[in-house]
This record gives C-alpha cells, structure tokens and sequence, in this order.
C-alpha cells in the first residue's frame, strides 16, 4: 500500500482531486435540487428486524429478496449449463438439421431484448408448464404441512414455487443461448488431432465427445462461464417484471410502501455489486490457482 | 330408391334423438358452467388467490415486511365467510390483468377502478369503495394558478403507467405533457424535485403528501375529477361468480363494515405508526 502511494506523482494527486470534486459539486447540486427527506435509518429494518408479533429476528423484505435472487441465479445457472452444453454440442453436430435448429433459437434469443423473451417465455410456455404439471397444489400441500423446514430452506415460501420455477425456468432459457455459444466455442477449440486421435483407437462420436472434448472444452470454458454467471444475476433484475419476488421486486414493493426511493434503491444497487464484485474477486482468485 | 329410403330413416331416427337430447344439453351446460365457476374452484382448493399491487393506503408492507391495508381486510374478510385461506399475490401493476386472465389468481381486488376500457376484457363487481382524483402540485412552479392554467403546453404533469390518473390527467389536461413512471412514488417525487408541475392521485393520498411536504406542495384547487368506484375484477363468464362477491359487497356495505374500515384507512391517520413513513 505504501509504495503504491510513493509511485504516485504530483499529476496523479491533481487527477484525483479533480474527480473528488466532480462528485462533490454533483453532490451539492443533488442536496441542492433534491427535495428529499433521506430517512436511512429505517434501512436497517427491512433487512433484519426484531418482530414485534412472533418475538424474534426476522429477514425482513430486502433480504428475502436478496436470498431470493441467489436462489434462482443457482438453480438457474445450473439449468443455463445443462441446457447450454446441449446446445453447444448441437451447435457443432454432424447432423445439418440439428445445427440449424439450434442456431435459430439462438439467434433468435439473441437478437431479441431481454425483457420481451422473458414475458413470451412467461405467458406462453412456463405457465403453461406449471399448470400442465400441477405444481402449484403440490407446493401448497407442503406449505400446509408440518416438516417445510428443508424446503423453504432450498426454494423459500412454498406458495411462492410456481412463480419461482417459473422465474428460473425464464432466465435459464435466456442464458442458455449464451452459454451456448461459450459452450461451442470451447468445443471447437480443441485440437483437430485429439479428436482424430479418439477417432482412430475406435471411439465412436458419443465417447469421443464425453471422454476427449467435453472434459477439456469445460476447462477452458470455465472463465467465461463464471462471467455469464454473475451476468444472469444481474439479469435475474428483469424477472421483477413477471411478479417473482426477488429482490428488484421487494425493493419496488418497499418503495410503493415507504417512499424510501432514494435510499431502498441504492441499498439494493450495493447488495447486486457485493454479490457480484465479490464472485468476480473469488473467480479471478480461482483462476490464478 | 332404396338408399334414399333408408338415409330418410336414418335422418329422421337422428332428428328425433337430437331433439330429445336437447334439454338434456342446456342441461349439462349450465351444470358445466356453475361447475368452472371460480367459486368452486375456490372451495375445492380450499383457498382464495387474491391478486395486488401495493399502493398506499390500500395496500402496504408494514415495518414487519407484511401486508396490510385496506385490501387485505377486504381480503381475508372476503376469505373467512367462504370458509377458505387466502393467499394474496403482489403483482406489478402493469401486468395485473393480463396475469388475471392467464389464470394466476382468483379475483383482483387492489383498488381498480371500474373503467369501459378494463371492462372489455374482464368483469367487475359491484364497487366496494368509492374515491374520487385531486391534482396536487408544485408550490413554487404553480403559485396562483387556476385550473385552466393547467391546460398548458408547459405544465408537465407526472403519473403512473396504466393507471386511472394518467388517462385522466389527459383527458382534462389535454395540451399539457405528461411523464409516466412506473409506480407513484417515483412520480410524486418528480413533483417535490420541481421537475414536474403536478401530479394527480385518488384522495387521500394528496391530502396525505401535502401534510408531508406543507413547504413544498399544495392542492391548487379543489375539484375531485373522475369519481367512480372500485371494484373487484375477475375473469369473463362466471356469473356464478360476480352473483357471490356482489351479495358479499352488499351485505358489507348494509352492516357498515366496509365503511368502517374504509374510514380507519382513509380518513384515520392510527395506522401510520406501522409503516416506516
């Protein structure tokens, strides 16, 4: 730390002055326009609070959000993944049917924004889903029932699952694109002569593909998958449209609430980079190894 | 000869088993459509799913994050008599309806007005509330205006997306500019930070934000636009349905129930020590 400070020269420290008081001047223009009566204090009680009905702490709405969100990025990613290798693979298939169809739907989930994909994917297919398969009582009978503990743990208030799975089963669709063209970039930057070389010692296309290419496209994939991870959490914002209770959609909640705007969103905007910055240090940590 | 014959009789043994048959038909059909209605879906499930959008003071998070407002005492009052749980589900207010009829909830009750538009796509029972719009503004950029002053190209009115206000506010201002928001909040602060003139919302919330902000904000006249009733929507086709809500909203209404509670929420300011405001 101190060398670093010693290296700075005089134009370095005129640099950051500078920019200190940029903020400061955009700073005092927003405490001068700004007609806003800043409560921060109430902050803390929508993340932990003591409940004055039930007598103990409680997550109240910014971190149920929160815990919301980390839950579907991971059982989205997961999905992202699996379906993603799938299109990946289809992507580099023999087969001209198979690649073409695996290359209009991305470029169809490509070329499309966010927010429209994701009511499509809402109204036309996993509400249909949900129905189809009846989850919704399902979720229900184990919201009534006694042992819920380890579920709510894994998938939050029951009676909320539908819309959680269908939160999840959105975003990894939407992924899933990207993850795929990652995918197919790894697979074909493995060597020609290592896939000959299956070839020749009697592989067929399946082995060749589970024993040669996949294991070693996954390892030089992985950088930039952990990437697209910490995209689809920030991603996970837009799903707010479709009534999931994550967090972008407790902070509107608390906002129609309280009036807190100012003070709701930069708290939300600080939990979205804690999460993200520190996965990103965390990759890049494991990268190095 | 003969096939003409005997396609007679085949016609004739179809007509007369037809024409028998029909009663029987009218009868299955409204057998089938009491048996859809969303009442007995309701009883069978053993729970109502109510759909929201949170909206002071209709409905709030309270400082222990649950909901509470006028809606959900409607609500889980509206549950208790039929004898089921109620789940209410918070949905943006844009989508509402749209999730109404793909069948997400039951009915929605969160404060929507009876509008001819709405009505073409779904149903309304009779009002359970009645509220009236009041325009409050800017002191500092609407000193001394009338209400035709209002009428200009270089009033900015702040508003939000779909909701009643916005299709007032231009119908009765028509040269002036409005600026949609996604949620009121978020509106009537562009009023406080004097980017817009002026916003409109159903009282009391004017009433409410002009105590909150007496230095910065004033209701500027004192005309009450659009007064209509709120009602519960639920899905076309369910007679069954709006023949249940209606006689519920009517007994209410005679017991002075709905308007006791209406009065705690509206006209009470008790229930404000529960929300961070």
């Amino acid at each position: 730390m101190l060398s670093t400070l010693k290296k700075l020269h005089w134009l370095d420290y005129l640099v950051l002055a500078v920019i200190l008081a940029f903020f400061g001047y955009v700073w005092w223009q927003i405490e001068g326009s700004l007609n806003y009566k800043w409560r921060w204090h109430q902050i803390p009680n929508y993340i932990f609070r003591y409940h004055t009905g039930r007598e103990e702490w409680f997550a109240n709405v910014l971190l149920q959000g929160l815990a919301a969100t980390i839950r579907i990025s991971i059982y989205a990613s997961i999905l992202a993944v699996i379906l993603g290798t799938i299109l990946g693979v289809a992507r580099c298939s023999a087969n001209l049917t198979i690649r073409m169809l695996a290359r209009t739907y991305l470029e169809f989930l490509r070329n499309i924004p966010p927010v429209v994909v994701v009511f499509i994917f809402f109204f036309f297919l996993s509400e249909q889903l949900i129905q189809a398969l009846n989850i919704e009582s399902w979720a229900r009978g184990i919201a009534r029932s006694e042992d819920k503990g380890i579920w709510e743990f894994f998938f939050g208030e029951m009676r909320r699952f539908p819309k959680l799975i269908s939160g999840v089963i959105v975003l990894a669709l939407f992924e899933s694109a990207f993850v795929g063209e990652i995918v197919r970039a790894g697979i074909q930057s493995i060597d020609k002569g290592q896939r000959e070389g299956a070839r020749s010692i009697g592989m067929n296309r399946f082995q060749e593909l589970r024993y040669i290419v996949l294991p070693q496209a996954m390892k030089r994939v992985l950088p930039p998958l952990a990437n697209q991870f910490i995209t689809l959490i920030k991603d996970s914002a837009i799903i707010s449209l479709i009534s999931v209770q994550e967090l972008t959609f407790k902070t509107v909640e608390l906002v129609a609430s309280t009036r807190l705007i100012f003070e709701a969103w930069i708290t939300t905007a600080a939990f979205y980079f804690v999460i993200c910055f520190g996965l990103s240090m965390l990759f890049r940590k494991l990268e190095n190894r | 000869m003969k096939i003409t014959r005997r396609f007679l009789g085949a016609a004739l043994a179809l007509a007369v088993t037809t024409g028998a048959a029909a009663p029987v038909l009218a009868q299955t059909a409204t057998q089938a459509l009491s048996s859809e209605s969303v009442i007995e879906t309701i009883k069978e499930r053993g729970v109502i799913k109510i759909g929201l959008s949170l909206f002071v003071p209709w409905s709030m998070r309270d400082l222990n994050g649950d909901l509470i407002g006028f809606e959900l005492d409607v609500g889980r009052q509206l549950a208790e008599d039929m004898g089921v749980e109620v789940e209410f589900i918070p949905t943006s207010w844009d989508g509402i309806i749209p999730a109404l009829v793909s069948g997400n909830f039951d009915a929605i009750i969160s404060g929507m007005s009876v509008t001819a538009s709405r009505n073409l796509t779904i149903n309304f029972t009779d009002p359970y509330a009645f509220s009236g719009l009041a325009v409050y503004s800017n002191i500092g950029m609407t000193q001394g205006m009338s209400r035709d002053d209002f009428n200009n190209e270089g009033i900015v009115f702040a508003a939000r997306r779909g909701a009643t206000p916005a299709v007032v506010i231009a119908k009765q201002f028509p040269k002036a500019q409005i600026l949609l928001f996604d949620e009121d909040g978020a509106a009537a602060q562009e009023v406080l930070n004097g980017n817009a003139h002026a916003t409109m919302a159903a009282q009391p919330t004017p009433n409410r934000e002009v105590a909150n902000y007496p230095e910065t904000l004033h209701i500027p006249f004192e005309a009450l636009y659009d007064p209509r009733g709120e009602a519960f929507a639920i899905r076309k086709g369910d007679p069954d349905a709006i023949n249940y809500f209606n006689n519920w909203i009517a007994q209410q209404w005679r017991s002075g129930w709905l308007e006791e509670r209406h009065n705690y929420w509206f006209a009470t300011t008790e229930w404000e020590s529960l929300v961070a405001q």
